[in-house]
Parts: C-alpha cells; sequence; structure tokens
C-alpha cells in the first residue's frame, strides 16, 4: 500500500501566484525519494502541504490511510507525530541542549501540562539517549545546542524527527547550509533511516548530483509542476527540463553548494 | 543660516548628495533627507537654548551668586550627611518599604504582563487579538506611571493601596510591549518545528518561546524594576505611600534639614547601586548557564 497519496494538489498565494499546480504523485512505504528543482519551483510549499503546515487550496493528501484534510485541529496533531521533520536553518531552540532539543520530539505524545514542566518518561528518556548515540552525539548531550557545528545541529534535528517514531520524514533542504564533508554525513543518515528503519523519507535538495547519488527515485519540480517523476538516472536534457536555463551551472558545476 | 541655505551648502559640500550617497571623500553615513533634517533640527534647538538663557526674566537674583549658593547647599547635602529624625535602623527599615513597594508592583506586573504578551505578540496570536492589546497597552503608557497613582487615588484615596494599583497598571503596560516584543523576535523556523512534530500553543510557549527570550524579558524586568524603585520613592512623599521617599519629603519639605536629605539620598544611592550589579550578575549568569 502507498504510505503517501497526493491527488491534484495545488496552491495558491495571493490573487495569481500558483505556487503548486495539480501535483499528484504517491510514494510507497520505505521509499528515498528526491524532489529537485530550482529556487522558487514550490518544493518547500509541497512538503508543507503534506502535513498541512501550509493548507492547500485544492487537492487531496492521504497519509497512512487518513484523508488530512479532513483532520480536525487535534486529529491533526496526532496524524503530524506520525510525521518528522528536518529543516535547513535546523529549527533548534538554541538556548537548550541537546537532549532537552531532542525530546522535543516527544512533545506530541504528551498531555500540555506534562509537555510544559518537560516530565518525560524513563523509556522516552531511554530512547532520546539511544537515538543519540546511533547520531554520534554523546558528547554533547548537556551542551547548548548555539555550541554546535552545523552537521551537529542537523543532527540533533534527525534525532527529535526520530524519537516521534514517524512513519516518513520531511525534508526541507537538509544540507543547503554545510559544507561537503557534513553534508555527506547526513545524507548517509538520512539513507540509512530509510533503508535498516523502513521510514519514507522524502527530501528536498538543490543538488542534482547529491539526490542522483542518494535516492531511489526523483521527482522534479518545475514553476509548480511535476515536470519528472522517475528513477535516478536523467539525462541532461531531463535536467534541462527541471532547471530550465539555470541548468547550465548545475551540470557543470556538481557537487557545488547551490543553497536557497 | 536658513533651511534652504544649509541645504546649498549640503549640496556643494557633497555634490552627489541628490544620489543620497556621498562617494569622493568615501564618507560612511549616508546623507539622507532624515539625517538632514535631524541636523537643523539638533541646532534649531541648540540656537533656542541659548536664546532662552540670554531672555530669560532673572529680576533682581544675580546668577554667579546663585550658582554659588547652590553649591554651597550640595556641598553640606553630600560632605556632611547626618541623622537627625531617624537613625540608621528606621532608615533601613523605610527602604525596606519601598523596596517592598517595587517589589509587589514589578513581579505582580510581571506575571499579568507574561500571559498578556504572549497573546500580543504577533507570532503566537491572532492579529485582531494582538492589535486590540498593543493599542490597549500604547493608552496606557501614554499616561505617567504618577499619574495612573493620582487617577486610582480617587477610589482608594491617596496612600499605598493608590501607589500599587498605580504602580502595577503602567508596569503591565510598559512589559506587555517589552515581552512581546521579545517573543516576536523568535526564530518563526523553530515554532514550525515543533507545531510541525505535534506539540500544542502552551507547550510551544514553555518549550520554545520562554526559554529562547529569557534573558530578554529578564533584562525587561530589571530595567522596570530599577525605573518602579524610583517611582516608589517619588510615591513616598507624592502619594504619601510611606517609605525612604517619605522621609525625604519630611526633611527636605517640612524640617529643611539639608544633611539628612543627603544622607536619605546616598540610602537611596547606594540600594539602586546593588541593584544594578545584582541584575548584572543573574544576566551574566543566565547568558552563560
Ligand atoms: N507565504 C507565501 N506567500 C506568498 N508567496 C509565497 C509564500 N511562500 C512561498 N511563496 C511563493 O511560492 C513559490 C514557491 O516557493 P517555495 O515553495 O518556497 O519554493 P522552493 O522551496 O522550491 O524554493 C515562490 O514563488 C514563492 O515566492
Ligand atoms: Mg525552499
Amino acid at each position: 500500500m502507498n504510505l503517501l497519496e497526493v491527488t491534484n494538489l495545488s496552491k495558491q498565494y495571493g490573487h495569481d501566484l500558483l505556487a503548486l499546480q495539480n501535483i499528484s504523485f504517491s510514494v510507497q512505504n520505505g521509499e528515498f525519494v528526491a524532489v529537485i528543482g530550482p529556487s522558487g519551483a514550490g518544493k518547500s510549499t509541497l512538503l508543507r502541504c503534506i502535513n498541512r503546515m501550509i493548507d492547500p487550496t485544492d487537492g487531496e493528501v492521504v497519509f497512512d490511510g487518513v484523508q488530512m484534510s479532513k483532520l480536525k485541529k487535534n486529529e491533526l496533531r496526532m496524524q503530524r507525530r506520525k510525521i518528522g521533520m528536518i529543516f535547513q536553518h535546523y529549527n533548534l531552540v538554541s538556548r537548550l541542549t541537546v537532549i532537552e532539543n531532542v525530546l522535543h520530539g516527544r512533545l506530541g505524545y504528551k498531555s500540555t501540562f506534562a509537555g510544559i514542566v518537560s516530565h518525560y518518561g524513563k523509556d522516552e528518556k531511554k530512547q532520546a539517549f539511544e537515538i543519540i548515540e546511533m547520531l554520534g552525539l554523546t558528547e554533547q548531550v548537556y551542551k547548548r545546542c548555539d555550541q554546535l557545528s552545523g552537521g551537529q545541529k542537523q543532527r540533533v534535528g534527525i534525532a527529535r524527527a526520530l524519537i516521534q517514531n514517524p512513519r516518513m520524514m520531511l525534508c526541507d533542504e537538509p544540507i543547503a547550509s554545510l559544507d561537503p564533508s557534513a553534508s555527506k554525513v547526513i545524507m548517509d543518515y538520512l539513507r540509512n533511516i530509510s533503508t535498516k528503519l523502513g521510514i519514507t523519507c522524502l527530501v528536498n535538495l538543490h543538488q542534482v548530483d547529491v539526490a542522483l547519488n542518494y535516492a531511489d527515485r526523483i521527482i522534479g519540480v518545475n514553476k509548480g509542476k511535476i515536470v519528472y517523476d522517475g528513477p535516478p538516472n536523467l539525462t541532461p536534457e531531463e535536467v534541462y527540463m527541471i532547471y530550465g536555463s539555470a541548468a547550465g551551472d548545475l551540470i557543470f558545476d556538481v557537487g557545488g553548494q547551490h543553497a536557497s | 543660516m536658513n533651511y534652504l541655505d544649509s541645504l546649498e551648502a549640503l549640496r556643494t559640500q557633497f555634490p552627489s548628495y541628490k544620489s543620497g550617497v556621498t562617494l569622493h571623500n568615501y564618507s560612511i553615513k549616508k546623507v539622507t533627507k532624515a539625517s538632514i533634517v535631524m541636523r537643523i533640527t539638533l541646532l534649531s534647538l541648540v540656537i533656542l537654548t541659548v536664546y532662552g538663557f540670554y531672555t530669560f526674566d532673572y529680576k533682581d537674583i544675580r546668577i554667579i551668586d546663585a550658582i554659588t549658593q547652590a553649591l554651597t547647599t550640595f556641598k553640606t547635602m553630600f560632605t556632611q550627611p547626618r541623622f537627625n529624625h531617624f537613625n540608621f535602623g528606621q532608615g533601613v527599615y523605610q527602604v525596606a518599604v519601598t523596596l517592598g513597594l517595587t517589589f509587589l508592583t514589578t513581579l505582580i506586573g510581571a506575571f499579568i504582563a507574561l500571559f498578556l504578551g504572549l497573546f500580543a505578540a504577533q507570532n503566537l496570536s491572532s492579529t485582531v487579538v494582538s492589535n486590540a492589546i498593543k493599542s490597549f497597552v500604547a493608552v496606557i503608557r501614554a499616561i505617567d506611571t504618577v499619574l495612573w497613582v493620582l487617577i486610582f487615588a480617587v477610589a482608594a484615596g491617596l496612600g499605598s493601596v493608590a501607589a500599587v494599583i498605580g504602580m502595577t497598571f503602567h508596569t503591565i503596560g510598559y512589559l506587555i510591549k517589552a515581552y512581546s516584543e521579545s517573543f516576536e523576535e523568535l526564530d518563526p523556523g523553530v515554532i514550525e518545528a515543533l507545531r510541525g512534530s505535534g506539540a500544542n500553543w502552551w507547550q510551544i510557549v514553555f518549550q520554545a518561546v520562554i526559554p529562547s527570550s529569557a534573558t530578554s524579558l529578564l533584562s525587561w524586568t530589571f530595567m522596570r524594576f530599577e525605573i518602579n524603585y524610583a517611582v516608589a520613592v517619588a510615591m513616598g512623599a507624592a502619594a504619601g505611600a510611606g517609605g525612604i521617599g517619605f522621609e525625604l519629603f519630611m526633611a527636605g519639605n517640612h524640617y529643611y534639614d539639608l544633611r539628612e536629605v543627603g544622607l536619605i539620598t546616598y540610602f537611596i544611592l547606594s540600594v539602586a547601586i546593588v541593584l544594578e550589579l545584582v541584575s548584572i550578575r543573574l544576566k551574566l549568569r543566565l547568558n552563560t548557564h
């Protein structure tokens, strides 16, 4: 069964800006999908329409058998726990420690009061430490997040998402602010999460070469439309189709950073 | 120099003035309309001040004598401080009363402002609620603390009750603005991350918003504490709220005891310095922790 089913999804900003137009695709359980496309193509909007951080204008998203648009406020919170999110700028509470940030991933499972007073169960703390160890952050557990490197921050972001016990990870340009070696570490972790833990990954990427290296499947987006959906062996013509006139840079500058 | 002349002068001095940037002398400052208006305003103020002093009606007071006498008074006040109508212990007690008034009004004000500040912050609340609170609070702030005390004195009578209510009221207005602006500085991505994981509003507030703005909140609260200390001293005299301010009023206006006025001033000042030191300490600790 498909874990995620997106049908005729559209998002309009204001009167005439169509950020997404009639997007349809489905993702199978455990798949690693890279969404690529130029800046402003609608990648971030697409990701956020899936867990309704942005409400789509039209169309339907079915995740884990549940129609997202039908959910009420509290049901939506329950559903969001099954989806982890990773961001370009990590989005950690920088004044808090690594362990405190990781445990934030459990807030959706807690009562309001338990969440406010940081009352976490023994098993939750145990799992937090296991995940932190898995991501090689044991030495940083009690460090404040503003003292970490970019790569370490992103690993904290991954840990915070993993402790939700998610079915799927939505990653919005997870390596766009990182240097090449930290980028590789992060992509390797994401790939392992998909292969070993069976968690589906939908990753927005700016770098074609990285997408081709890591993904099972590529979705190419341009001007709010899907222009490619298939295996990760794109011809230069197909890259050109996705990136338009900006493609020249990408093809000749493979391995460079293209943060938007 | 009139406005047009000064404009002309600027133009010859800075030929590229029209484009807004002075290129040839590599000035770092941009010469804009605003900065020209600013300079002209400052200049006019200086001229008016000098002109004002020159044309005062001094009657038969000779300014040199007056200044000497004032200095002598100050000298008596601050070089020969002395107890007269009360002793050290009573002085400490009166300072404690004033500090009590300060603590009470700042604490109640801060507590209420923390919650209303959350609803006044654009990023945590709806536009309607946020704007409603902000404009209401702007009105409260527009009227001075002392006036609020006098307004509440109509209902409560002059005294400590009116002082507490009035001071708290203005403190709330002041801190809601300060707090909500601190909250608004929070990175929207952090809120997005927690919302996306299923956390609810109160959890986000206590797990992300308040920890991120803690230093700023503390620093504003201390700022208000210092303001309230000064107001509490004044209220002791003006609203009969008691404390060291009332003693100052008695020593100055009733007994005309310069030495005691000096002593009380030292009392008030030393407490203010201690408060400042404590606040610096606390902020440092919070920043490095
Ligand atoms: N909140 C918003 N309001 C108006 N327009 C927006 C908003 N968010 C995104 N857009 C527009 O939607 C389009 C797609 O943006 P985005 O999804 O961020 O693209 P990408 O992530 O591929 O760079 C862009 O043209 C962008 O300017
Ligand atoms: Mg984007």
